[in-house]
């Protein structure tokens, strides 16, 4: 999967799910319609009457109608079903005849029913979708808006600190000089982790909203996001409690280190006297869950309700504005979301520091579309 | 007076490229810049550099056809330019034949590890006559190719044939990242492609016989959607 050319992957994922929908779909209606047949005729058998074999056909059709998708099942149903109720049910059984008064009646009022049903699945799910489409519009336009702002303050002290050393660079010390540009390297890294965690959004929210799994070891992808964390906070010490067996997840393993990368950012950023982090992860019946666990000053508690939703800046403007856990977290949330997963932040119990656990589900094997 | 290395760099954008100049001159290379693809392309068949640093997103020629057309006729190391999130690139490019790649934004000592590890490795097959005996040793790893295994502090770890083939080729190509494919094909054969979990089943295998920590890894390192990558070996390390 992780290497796969990503246009004939596509296409064969499209037509894969096509065909799962139209196994799923045709399944349903043959079901149906089997069900009710059988029932017709041991209702036949035992009582001899015939009488509700159309009515119960009524039923199967409504029901093919409004759970499938489009008008097809339900229009070949209703057709289905008049040929059934003829053939097997009406007398003479077992012949086709299409004398019958009132024939053309049962027909017309099963398609009406069929294709007005449909109608209405088909329109429900419509407006679902726009509902969907609205909400991640909003979602959108609130990141964008956090994000310029947090994006203005590290850039203008970027700059002016680069002015500073190249206007002033023979009246500064070197001591000065070394502060400033560690400054810079500080800021354009915050910059770029940002800069990283819109990149993961659009992987997932692109045009083809799903991510990519894969069987990947928990081990590689904890072990990936250590790596790159020590790589900016070498200060930090970092402890690790895995399972001793090896333990493999279907997910994009890119996402969820960016994940584990963000969460140890978190910790090591906002704890502010963070100077131990712990990461495990257990295994469960049904998910595999990973946890953060930091001993800095822990998550103000006024903002654990909303830490996740990458509250607008002018809700929070007193607190270090910049600083904000407000994009790292919900980009979290929506990578774990996108895997059918879920997520929790809270303080831990008779300790200081904050705890972060998400979980991936573990036998995702076909459940991971988004 | 040693002979220094030449390398060119090959990338649109002026700050980068300044930016290597600075570096690779102060680390004693000889430094060539080639602004556009073409330009790049010439100077490549022209100069036969040592090294080429190649940016993947030039504005006139595509940086992977400029590897293609290099490699139908070259070994010379290259080095590719690739921003972090673009794991397809990376693969493809190493595919092609790219012998790393460094990601945007850069880190001055890894970027440098990768130029010297690509340039010895454009050298091995020289010193080892081409085979694959003799040892590997990094940090009190011992890999001995002649009795096909693997010590720890003078310890055998007990590989099976298989382990002992991916910490053999991941050692032979030290310092580079081998990707998923590529390891498949060498040890399982063509037919077994795609096939993740074997690979990573063998790789946790490795690690727990390797590693103190195996989510923290000392040796084997994995990059995430790409491969995997040994630890330098030590002579290369205590040189600099």
């Amino acid at each position: 999967m992780d290497t796969g050319r990503p246009a004939r992957a596509k296409n064969a994922a499209a037509g894969k799910r096509k065909l799962r929908e139209f196994a799923a779909d045709g399944g349903l209606t043959a079901g149906i319609l089997a069900v009710t047949t059988a029932l017709c005729r041991g209702l036949q058998e035992f009582s001899g009457a015939d009488n509700h074999a159309p009515l119960l056909f009524m039923l199967a059709v409504l029901l093919i109608a409004r759970h499938t998708k489009g008008y097809g099942y339900g229009i070949f149903s209703s057709m289905l079903a008049v040929v059934l109720v003829n053939y097997v049910f009406t007398p003479p059984y077992y012949e086709l005849n299409f004398t019958i008064t009132g024939y053309p009646l049962t027909f017309a009022v099963m398609l009406a029913a069929s294709v007005s049903v449909s109608a209405l699945t088909t329109q429900i799910k419509r407006q679902e979708q726009v509902r969907l489409e609205v909400e991640k519009e909003k979602q959108r336009a609130n990141l964008l808006r956090a994000m310029s702002h947090d994006i203005r303050t590290p850039l203008t002290a970027i700059q002016a600190s680069a002015s500073g050393i190249l206007d002033n660079y023979d009246a500064l010390g070197r001591q000065e000089k070394l502060d400033l540009i560690r400054d810079i390297r500080e800021e354009s890294q915050w910059l770029v982790r940002m800069v990283e965690n819109l990149l993961s959004i659009t992987r997932i929210n692109g045009e083809h909203a799903r991510i990519q799994t894969a069987w990947e070891a928990v081990e590689e992808v904890v072990g990936g996001a250590v790596a790159k964390f020590r790589k900016q906070f070498s200060q930090i010490e970092v402890e690790t409690r895995l399972p001793q067996e090896l333990v493999l997840v279907q997910m994009d393993g890119i996402l969820i280190e960016q994940v584990l990368v963000n969460l140890l950012v978190n910790a090591a950023i906002h704890g502010k006297t963070t100077s131990r982090i712990l990461i495990g992860v257990t295994v469960l019946e049904d998910r595999v869950v990973f946890s953060v666990e930091d001993n800095g000053q822990g998550i103000d508690k006024a903002l654990l309700p909303v830490i996740f939703e990458g509250a607008a800046p002018a809700e929070r403007e007193q607190s270090d504005g910049r600083r904000n856990m407000g994009i790292g977290l919900s980009v979290c949330m929506s990578i774990v979301r996108a895997h059918r997963g879920g997520m929790r932040a809270d303080n831990r119990e008779g300790e200081q520091g904050a705890r972060v656990q998400f979980w991936l589900p573990q036998q995702g094997e076909e459940k991971a579309w988004m | 007076m040693d002979v220094k290395d030449r390398i060119l760099i090959v990338e649109d954008d002026r700050s980068i490229r300044n930016f290597f100049r600075t570096i690779l001159e102060a680390n004693r290379y000889d430094v060539t810049l080639a602004e556009n693809g073409q330009e790049g392309y010439s100077l490549i068949t022209s100069l036969c550099p040592d090294l080429v640093i190649l940016d993947l997103g030039l504005p006139d020629l595509d940086g992977m056809e400029i590897l293609r057309r290099v490699r139908e006729w070259s070994s010379l190391p290259v080095v590719v330019i690739s921003a972090r999130s673009h794991e397809r690139d990376k693969v493809e490019a190493l595919d092609l034949g790219a012998d790393d790649y460094i990601t945007k934004p850069f880190g001055t000592p890894e970027m440098l590890a990768r130029i010297r590890a690509a340039i010895r490795h454009s050298r091995l097959p020289l010193q080892t006559g081409g085979g694959r005996s003799g040892t590997f040793a990094a940090k009190g790893l011992l890999i001995d190719y002649d009795k096909h295994r693997a010590y720890i502090g003078g310890q055998d770890i007990g590989l099976t044939q298989n382990e002992f083939k991916l910490v053999g080729l991941l050692g032979k190509y030290a310092g580079k990242v081998l990707t998923y494919d590529f390891l498949i094909r060498e040890i399982w054969g063509p037919n077994m492609e795609n096939n993740n979990r074997i690979l990573r089943v063998n790789m946790a295998n490795i690690r727990r016989k390797m590693e103190k920590n195996p989510a923290q890894p000392e040796y084997i390192f994995t990059e995430i959607g790409v491969g995997y990558r040994m630890v330098e070996p030590d002579e290369e390390r205590s040189e600099q």
